[in-house]
C-alpha cells in the first residue's frame, strides 16, 4: 500500500474521456455481418450452431436439436439464452446462429407486425409463417403437436378472493391489479397489447421481470405482482398451486414448436433430424420436462437428453 | 443519435411508473442508501482500527478481498437467497461499498504523523480527543476520498438492480434489450438513454463529492488533495 499525491483534476478529465468515448462509441454505426463464404465453409465441415431465448423450455428444446445432430456427426456449437426473440432472431438472419426452437403464432406475428394473421389452426399459421420467413432465407420445418401459449397466472389466493376463473374476469380487477411479465410484453402484439385490445385489461402497472423465470415466480408468490404472464406448458404453475386462467376470447392463437433454421444451413438430413424431434414431441411431455428443470432443478440438457433416448432418437 | 434526441424529447418517456424520471430517482435513492448504510457501518469500526492499529492487517485484507468479490454474482446469489425485492441489490451494493471506505479511512488516520498524536496526548487530550480533534480532521481528505470513489462505483453498479426485475437506470437499459435493438429504434434509444444517463450519473458523483472534498479541505486550512492506492 502506498500513498500518491494525485491532482485534484485528473479524475475528472479521466471521466470525462470516458463519457466522451462512450458516447463516440454508441453512435459508432452497425458492426459488419459475419463473411457468407465463412460460414459455408464452416458447415462444410459439418459445423452448426444451435441456439435459443432466454427460459428453459428453449434451452430443453434447442438441447434436444443439438443432441439429435451431434449424434449424427456434426460439430455443434450451443449458444443458448440469448436473450429475447428480439435478440435471437436478428442473430438467426445475421448467421450468428443456424436454428433455433420457435412458436408459430408468435414467431409470425412478431414478423407481420401483428397484423392478426395467425390463428387457432396450425397448419394455415405455419404456412403463413414459411412465407414470412422465406425472403429471409429461413426454412420452417415440421411444427411439433407440443404447443406453448402465453398465459395470465395469478395465485390461488387471488383467484379465490376476486373470483377468477378465465382471463375475462380479470377486466373489472385490472385497474387495481399490477401485472409482471418479460421487458418485451408491452411491444409484443400478443402480449400487454393483445390483453388490452381484446380482452380490454387496462392494469394499474406494468412491471417489467424476466421470461416467466424465477424473478417472476418470486414476485408472484411474494405478493409483489398480482397478475403473471406466463407459458402454458409451465409444469410449475401446477406445483406452485397457482391458476392459469382460461382463455375465452381468441387471443392466443397456435404456438407449436417448430425449427427454424437458416436455408444455407439446411440439408435433407438436418430436416429429418430435427422433423423427427417435432414427430415426438407432444404438450404434455414437454412441461414434464419444463417441470423437472423449472421445479426439480434439472439441467436442461440432462433433461433432454434423457427424452430423447425414451424416444429413441438417441442411442 | 437523432433517434435518442427524439426519445428523450418525448415526455412520455419521462413520466409515469415506467418513466425516465422515476427511473433516475430509483438509482439515486438505491445509491445514495447504499453508501450511506456502508459509512455509517463501517466508519466506527474503522476509526477504531486506525487509531488503535489492532486488526489494521486484517482490515486492509478483508477490504482488498471484498474488491475481489464479484457484484453481479452477489446480487444473484442474494436473489436466491432473499427472493424478489430491494434486499439482494442493497446486499451487493453495501458489499460493493464498503471497502474503499475501510481501506481509506485506517489507511489516512494511520499516516497521521506519530509525533502530532504524542503530542497531543502530552498536551493531556484522552484518547477520544485524539482521535476526533487530531486524527479525524488530518485524515479526512483520504477518508472522504474513500466515500467518494465507493459513491462513483455504487452508482455505476446500481444498474445491476435492472437485472432482478428492479428500477433505476438498468431499467431501459435491460428493457431496450430485450426489446430489441436491432429493428426497433426506440429500444435502441432507450439502451443508449439509460448507458449515458449511468454515465452522466457517475460523473457528477465523482464532481459533486470531489467539490465537498475541496470545501471541506479549504475550511481546515489543508491545500491538499490524497487519494489512495494499493
Amino acid at each position: 500500500m502506498r500513498l500518491i499525491r494525485k491532482g485534484a483534476h485528473r479524475g475528472r478529465w479521466v471521466a470525462l474521456l470516458a463519457l466522451v468515448l462512450l458516447v463516440a462509441g454508441c453512435s459508432g454505426g452497425d458492426t459488419a455481418g459475419d463473411d457468407p463464404t465463412e460460414t459455408a465453409e464452416e458447415f462444410e465441415r459439418g459445423a452448426i450452431t444451435v441456439g435459443s431465448t432466454d427460459f428453459s423450455e428453449q434451452e430443453i428444446v434447442a438441447s434436444m436439436y443439438a443432441a439429435v445432430l451431434e449424434d449424427a456427426g456434426y460439430d455443434v456449437e450451443r449458444r443458448f439464452h440469448l436473450g429475447s426473440r428480439e435478440v435471437v432472431l436478428p442473430a438467426l438472419e445475421k448467421g450468428d446462429i443456424d436454428l433455433y426452437p420457435e412458436y408459430v403464432g408468435t414467431a409470425l406475428e412478431f414478423l407481420n407486425g401483428g397484423k392478426g394473421e395467425a390463428t387457432s389452426d396450425t397448419e394455415a399459421t405455419t404456412e403463413k409463417l414459411r412465407e414470412a420467413f422465406a425472403a429471409k432465407d429461413i426454412a420452417v420445418l415440421e411444427p411439433a403437436e407440443a404447443q406453448d401459449r402465453n398465459g395470465l397466472v395469478v395465485t390461488k389466493e387471488t383467484a379465490d378472493e376476486l373470483d377468477l376463473e378465465t382471463v375475462s374476469d380479470l377486466k373489472e380487477h385490472a385497474a387495481e391489479l399490477v401485472f409482471g411479465g418479460p421487458p418485451e410484453c408491452p411491444q409484443r402484439p400478443l402480449c400487454l397489447q393483445g390483453y388490452e385490445r381484446v380482452y380490454e385489461l387496462k392494469f394499474k402497472e406494468f412491471r417489467p421481470l424476466d421470461a416467466a423465470g424465477p424473478i417472476t415466480w418470486a414476485a408472484l408468490e411474494q405478493g409483489d405482482i398480482d397478475v403473471a404472464l406466463m407459458f402454458t406448458s409451465q409444469g410449475v404453475i401446477a406445483d406452485k398451486g397457482w391458476v392459469l386462467l382460461a382463455e375465452d376470447e381468441e387471443l392466443q392463437p397456435a404456438e407449436n414448436i417448430v425449427p427454424v433454421v437458416r436455408t444455407d444451413a439446411l440439408t435433407d438430413e438436418v430436416e429429418e433430424l430435427l422433423n423427427a424431434v417435432s414427430a415426438k414431441l407432444t404438450t404434455e411431455a414437454i412441461s414434464g420436462l419444463n417441470r423437472q428443470v423449472d421445479s426439480d432443478g434439472a439441467d436442461p440438457a440432462e433433461v433432454a437428453e434423457a427424452w430423447l433416448r425414451e424416444e429413441g432418437l438417441l442411442d | 443519435m437523432t433517434a435518442l434526441w427524439r426519445w428523450l424529447a418525448d415526455p412520455a418517456h419521462w413520466s409515469g411508473p415506467n418513466g425516465l424520471a422515476q427511473r433516475l430517482g430509483e438509482h439515486v435513492g438505491y445509491a445514495a442508501a447504499a453508501t450511506a448504510f456502508a459509512a455509517v457501518l463501517v466508519l466506527p469500526v474503522a476509526l477504531w482500527i486506525g487509531h488503535t492499529g489492532r486488526g489494521r492487517l486484517l482490515a486492509i485484507q478483508v477490504g482488498n478481498l471484498g474488491r475481489a468479490i464479484p457484484t453481479f454474482g452477489l446480487i444473484l446469489a442474494a436473489f436466491t437467497l432473499f427472493g424478489y425485492g430491494l434486499t439482494p441489490v442493497y446486499v451487493a451494493l453495501v458489499a460493493l461499498a464498503v471497502p474503499p471506505i475501510l481501506v481509506n479511512t485506517v489507511a489516512g488516520i494511520r499516516q497521521v504523523d506519530p509525533e502530532i498524536v504524542e503530542a497531543a496526548r502530552g498536551m493531556g487530550m484522552t484518547e477520544p480527543q485524539v482521535l476526533w480533534r487530531v486524527e479525524l480532521p488530518i485524515a479526512l481528505p483520504v477518508l472522504m476520498a474513500g466515500i467518494r470513489t465507493s459513491a462513483v462505483q455504487v452508482v455505476a453498479t446500481a444498474t445491476l438492480a435492472a437485472v432482478i426485475g428492479l428500477g433505476g437506470l438498468g431499467r431501459p437499459i435491460v428493457d431496450g434489450l430485450a426489446q430489441g435493438v436491432t429493428y426497433n429504434p426506440a429500444a435502441r434509444a432507450m439502451v443508449l438513454a439509460g448507458a449515458l444517463g449511468v454515465a452522466l450519473l457517475s460523473v457528477l458523483t465523482e464532481w459533486g463529492l470531489a467539490a465537498v472534498e475541496r470545501r471541506l479541505a479549504a475550511t481546515r486550512g489543508g491545500a491538499t488533495h490524497w487519494n489512495i492506492t494499493d
